[in-house]
């Protein structure tokens, strides 16, 4: 580990949860399969009253210029959006349920970067 | 009339009858649809802006026709399609990472690997390593790369692998190409791909999609309470159809959906305004309007909304493989907000999509058994009754 995660003065509530800072759709999806029912609900229950102040503080910079320190905290807010509708659709199930297996879905934009807000589709 | 069996009364000529599954499970019948419809007809296979500068070029595999097709702009402007195929000793031209390969050429050509010859994007052949070791019946002119049939329609690129096609795009469009026509496809261009290998026939796929019956059960998680009141518009158009599919709307949304609404109506259960549908998609302005469902024969399913659209292409790889390509499209993002709103939305649609594909192989598995030789379909089943009979006539002909 060479940059260890960071949050503005302002969020600095929201530091354990760190480890859901993640940069790709890739990482969150595998972060979520490998949560607990408890630890969504914690995670949920912890960024949603932030997430209007988060998406303001982040969109003082243009898509694809955010700058590093802010990088942590949109991996946070793209988190809520993977675990969202697991709390609020699926009543805290890690995976979909009565799905198809999520390992064998291929997301082409899994390993993009998503704070730099590229053309998903796998072509630049 | 019977309201219930309207789409019988309108569509007398379908039939009402049970359909058979020796379609779904049959190799034999398989090899007849890879010779008379995948190797005859038009396939869409991207979009024209995937391939936006000269020398860009995308390659596709397509084994249900037997093929891979190099698609590559010139610097000309045009895109043109080719068998990737090298007159050497037919190595694949370009090297494929898996179904989809893009690539970009600065000097708008390809190289073969295995002994570097060059092709231009006109498909010519312009260069031989040690060419003057080859023998004077050699004739590097009638060497290039061979052409597939390209033409498109708003932005889409479809190929016909045939050697003459028995018809043009337009033809084989017909109504079709005028029902859709004028739809902002590309200004909604932010697309996200999804892919998967199903082991279910391509059929079984494209069945599962093109119905609307299933909302209340297989979504009952990811879109709960969006009460279905069915089909409405259905037009058959020769191979092709089309439908409205309906949904009532007004549940509260949850509370990080509706932040993600406000900010990007990227998700297909929020109401929006029609402001960019085409005269002829939801013509009554129904309220309830969710989203046009079509398909293109043979194998894309094509959808359109308010601010989104989405494909679903089933290529079939074996008489029970499938590969499944769903693609997602809004309008790119200009802000960090934007942009997570649109994650929220992919999000949703991934788990619905997870929900669809879930019964297919299922349903393949049990079909293989042959305990049931027929399925019965009602009447808001009907583009499945159609899917059905096109399939037919094209391998019976
Ligand atoms: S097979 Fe392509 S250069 Fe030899
Ligand atoms: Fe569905």
């Amino acid at each position: 580990m060479t940059n260890q995660p960071n949050l503005p003065p302002a969020f600095a509530d929201l530091a354990p949860f760190l480890d859901w800072a993640l940069p790709t759709a890739d990482e969150r999806q595998q972060r979520r399969l490998a949560a607990t029912s408890e630890g969504l609900r914690a995670f949920y229950d912890a960024v949603l009253p932030r997430l209007e102040d988060i998406l303001s503080a982040l969109d003082e910079y243009p898509l694809g210029a955010l700058p590093e320190e802010l990088r942590p905290l949109y991996g946070i807010a793209l988190s809520l959006a993977e675990v969202a509708p697991h709390i609020e659709l699926y009543g805290g199930a890690v995976g979909v349920p009565y799905a198809f297996e999520e390992g064998r879905f291929i997301a082409v934009h899994g390993g993009q970067p998503t704070w730099q807000g590229l053309q998903p589709m796998g072509f630049q | 009339m019977n309201a219930e069996h309207r789409w019988l009364e309108a569509y007398p000529e379908l039939g009402s009858g049970p359909i058979s599954t020796e379609p779904y499970i049959s190799p034999d019948w398989y090899a007849k649809e890879k010779e008379k419809i995948f190797r005859k007809v038009w396939l869409c296979v991207g979009r024209a802006n995937e391939l936006p500068k000269a020398g860009d070029y995308k390659v596709k595999r397509l084994e249900a026709a037997d093929t891979s097709v190099i698609v590559m702009r010139g610097k000309d402007g045009q895109i043109r399609a080719f068998h990737n195929a090298c007159a050497h000793r037919g190595n694949t031209v370009v090297t494929e990472h898996g179904q989809e390969t893009y690539g970009r050429s600065k000097a708008a050509v390809v190289t073969c690997r295995f002994h570097g010859w060059v092709y231009g994007a006109d498909g010519a052949l312009k260069s031989v390593p040690s060419e003057d070791r080859f023998y004077a019946c050699f004739d590097k002119q009638k060497n290039g790369l061979a052409p597939i049939h390209l033409e498109s329609w708003e932005g889409f690129l479809f190929v016909n692998v045939a050697e003459q096609p028995e018809n043009s795009l337009a033809e084989f469009l017909g109504d079709y190409a005028e029902h859709f026509r004028g739809f902002p496809f590309d200004e909604l261009d932010y697309g996200f791909t999804y892919r998967t290998e199903l082991e279910c026939n391509w059929k079984v796929a494209h069945d599962a999609f093109a119905e609307a019956y299933h909302v209340d059960t297989i979504h009952a998680g990811s879109f709960p309470n969006v009460f279905s009141t069915g089909l409405q518009n259905v037009k058959l158009m020769g191979p092709h159809r089309t439908c409205a599919v309906c949904l009532t709307l007004d549940a509260k949304p949850t509370p990080v959906a509706g932040v993600a609404n406000r900010i990007a109506g990227a998700s297909l259960v929020s109401l929006r305004g029609e402001s960019m549908l085409p005269p002829l998609i939801n013509p009554d302005r129904r309220s309830d309007f969710a989203f046009e469902l079509s398909v293109i024969f043979p194998n894309t399913l094509l959808h359109i909304s308010e601010g989104i659209w989405f494909t679903h292409q089933f290529w079939p790889i074996a008489h029970n493989r499938t590969l499944w390509e769903g693609r997602y499209y809004v309008k790119a993002p200009q802000t960090n907000a934007q942009r997570w709103a649109i994650e929220h939305a992919m999000t949703l649609q991934r788990n619905a999509w997870l929900e669809d594909t879930a019964t297919m192989e299922d349903t393949q598995r049990a079909m293989q058994s042959r305990a049931k030789s027929i399925q019965h379909l009602q009447d808001d089943e009907i583009l499945i009754r159609h899917g059905a009979i096109v399939v037919e006539q094209f391998v019976n002909a």
